[in-house]
């Protein structure tokens, strides 16, 4: 056992698909794993906690986009209304039928990925821009149509569903703070990982990634398109909906504005930056995102009092920053930012003969 | 038959806007294959642009024209800066792009102009609106359907008569075989951004002087998709027809089926019927055909 994973030569299948292969990765993750789930929480503050627990909303809301667009190659661009689905039915199922949280956030999981299958549907007829539109129609008609005009109303709610605080309960813990939504946050996304993970190198994982890189040789070797792809639409929309059942403990108030068009495109962007086809890469452009919208936000405080206007027209300068900055990753860094680090490790790896 | 004929001729000028700027984004997509969905976005810039001159008293026409300068510098910068550096990238690179494109020019819009809606003020087209028998109709729809035929038939016949656009055609046929006979590829890209960029920015104008201009006015540049899906995404014709189309059925759907299920039909009704149309005729009217398992 080495330290480095450098020079290493596995006898058996099992071995080679661990995922930690050696002693030092090993202490890496268990070191990662104490940040996470001590030391962060314990030191960092609640304003910093606050950001962990948007980046936490991102991730596991890009999960499900980095599967089906990375990992299955169908683009989507609607994914919020699939978290949309998810944050409802569990909103719905605590408030009106007072089941317990848990219980909900899986039938919300569940909603959604039926959900989700629903518009997947054309894909087994059309694929690349004619794919595109679909998933775009999806987004418009369930939370533009459906939810705002319906949903939103039921129960006499007018626009917005609030949310007591106390409503949402894992056992006796009642989730209302941010630390607590923390923890939440942190359980969802190891086990979504882990999910997600595992997926990917199994049966199923290998059949998606065959239709991604060349969908009539998949069907050759035997992979049932169709039954692939819908399988896809449904993990995407579980995972989705596993994303909106956990925002619903952030907010006070749940309305269609939260998953907004842009919303949907901001998460494709997310994978975008953080590299297509890997876990990593979700990991890394949604701190990527958020970090840099908080850096703006740093950078904008002391420019406030010589241009009054900007805190205003934050939102709009936020929005021009997000998009260039997409536009300039895909023109100068086309496979993100996971492909760097993979680079950056392996010269570490190689170091000091990188032959 | 009142609301009926009202719907179907509101339809058909609100639709010859749409098809103008569907116009546009099929152009792009014809000669160099880019989808483009930051088409919205476009005609944003080119409403505001034109509101501005028009504000500091720029006669209307002179306005367009300016509007449609700028919209021609516009689209050379774009495809100069953004788009030239993806050729041969897959598609979702490029349609990413263009999706981060459309993300920045709102984001600029709205630094510079803000998000409260404005008018065009004092109005362009006289208020009176023209009685045709049982059809009773604002003079907006009427000019604006004038100007969009007007343009049309510009932009149609620049493709069929004069040197650059032919060339144009050329390179949309065969690239190939356009680039061994000495055609500039380059140059037709950016012709065709520049196109693409002049006549959203007069559609933009046109929908910014129906209902006043917001950002909302993006969301209706958005709708050419559907327009574009229905006529086949590589026909010309094809675009100009489905644009018709699509604002009447948008039209019908808002005087009949509101009553059904209120609120925003009128705003979903064309990705609901571009998902139906997908289903069953997935290259749209006139769209090559190109015979692919899926």
């Amino acid at each position: 056992m080495s330290w480095l994973p450098c020079g290493i030569y596995h006898e058996y299948y099992k071995q080679d698909h661990r995922w930690w292969q050696t002693r030092f990765v090993w202490g890496k993750m268990i070191l990662l794993f104490i940040v996470v789930y001590y030391l962060f929480p314990q030191y960092a503050g609640l304003y910093w906690i606050g950001v962990a627990n948007i980046i936490g909303y991102t991730v596991l809301g890009a999960m499900g986009v980095q599967l089906l667009i990375g990992y299955c190659g169908q683009i989507t661009l609607g994914h919020a209304a699939f978290i949309a689905v998810g944050a409802y039915v569990c909103a719905l199922g605590m408030l009106m039928f007072h089941l317990p949280y848990i219980v909900s956030l899986l039938i919300a999981a569940f909603a959604a990925g039926i959900w989700s299958v629903l518009f997947g549907l054309p894909s087994a007829k059309v694929k690349g821009f004619y794919l595109i539109m679909t998933t775009m129609a999806a987004q418009f008609i369930t939370v533009d149509f459906i939810l705002t005009q319906y949903v939103s109303r039921i129960g006499g709610r007018g626009v917005a569903f609030s949310l007591p605080p106390g409503t949402i309960k894992v056992g006796p813990l009642v989730i209302d703070n941010d630390v607590r939504v923390y923890y939440l946050m942190v359980v969802l996304v190891t086990l979504c990982t882990l999910a997600m993970a595992n997926l990917l190198r199994s049966r199923v994982g290998r059949a998606w990634i065959a239709i991604r890189d060349n969908d009539i040789a998949a069907e050759a070797l035997g992979v049932n398109i169709v039954k692939y792809k819908l399988l896809a639409f449904f993990v995407a929309g579980v995972l989705g909906g596993v994303a909106g059942a956990f925002w619903i403990s952030n907010l006070a108030a749940l309305s269609p504005e939260h998953f907004m068009w842009s919303w949907s495109l901001w998460l494709v962007g997310v994978i975008l930056i953080g590299g297509v086809g890997s876990i990593h890469g979700i990991f890394f452009g949604s701190m990527f995102m958020v970090l840099v919208l908080e850096a703006l936000k740093f950078a904008i405080v002391p420019l406030a009092p010589i241009f009054p206007q900007l805190q205003m027209k934050f939102l709009f300068l936020k929005e021009a920053a997000f998009g260039l900055a997409i536009c300039l990753f895909l023109i100068y860094e086309p496979n993100g930012m996971a492909y760097r680090w993979w680079q950056i490790k392996n010269y570490f790896n190689l170091w000091p003969f990188s032959y | 038959m009142q609301l009926f004929l009202l719907a179907i001729v509101t339809g058909i000028m609100v639709g010859s806007i749409y098809a103008l700027v569907a116009l546009g984004w099929c152009l792009i997509y014809k000669c160099s294959g880019v989808l483009n969905l930051a088409m919205g976005e476009l005609t944003l810039i080119g409403a505001y642009v034109c509101l501005t001159f028009y504000t500091w008293g720029v006669p209307f026409i002179l306005a367009l024209v300016f509007t449609m300068v700028i919209g021609i510098i516009l689209g050379f910068l774009t495809e100069h800066f953004f788009l030239r550096k993806l050729i041969g990238e897959p598609i979702l690179t490029v349609i990413m792009v263009t999706v981060g494109l459309s993300f920045f020019f709102r984001g600029v819009v709205e630094l510079i102009w803000g998000t409260d809606t404005r008018v065009f003020l004092p109005p362009v087209f006289p208020m009176k609106p023209i009685v045709w028998g049982p059809v009773i109709i604002g003079q907006v729809y009427l000019w604006s359907f004038i100007a969009a035929i007007i343009l049309l038939i510009a932009f149609v016949s620049f493709f069929k008569y004069t040197r650059w656009g032919l060339s144009m055609q050329a390179c949309a046929d065969d690239e190939m075989a356009a680039l061994s006979l000495g055609v500039s590829a380059k140059f037709v890209y950016a012709m065709a951004w520049a196109i693409a960029f002049m006549a959203a920015g007069v559609g933009g104008t046109l929908l910014g002087n129906i209902n006043g201009l917001n950002i909302s006015v993006g969301y209706l540049g958005l709708l050419v998709l559907p327009a574009v899906v229905l006529g086949g995404l590589n026909s010309v014709p094809g675009a100009i027809v489905g644009g018709i189309i699509i604002g009447i059925l948008q039209n019908l759907s808002g005087a009949y089926l509101d009553q059904y299920f209120p609120g925003g039909v009128k705003e979903i009704a064309p990705f609901a019927f571009m998902v139906i149309v997908l289903l069953f005729l997935p290259y749209g009217l006139w769209g090559w055909e190109r015979i692919e398992r899926v």
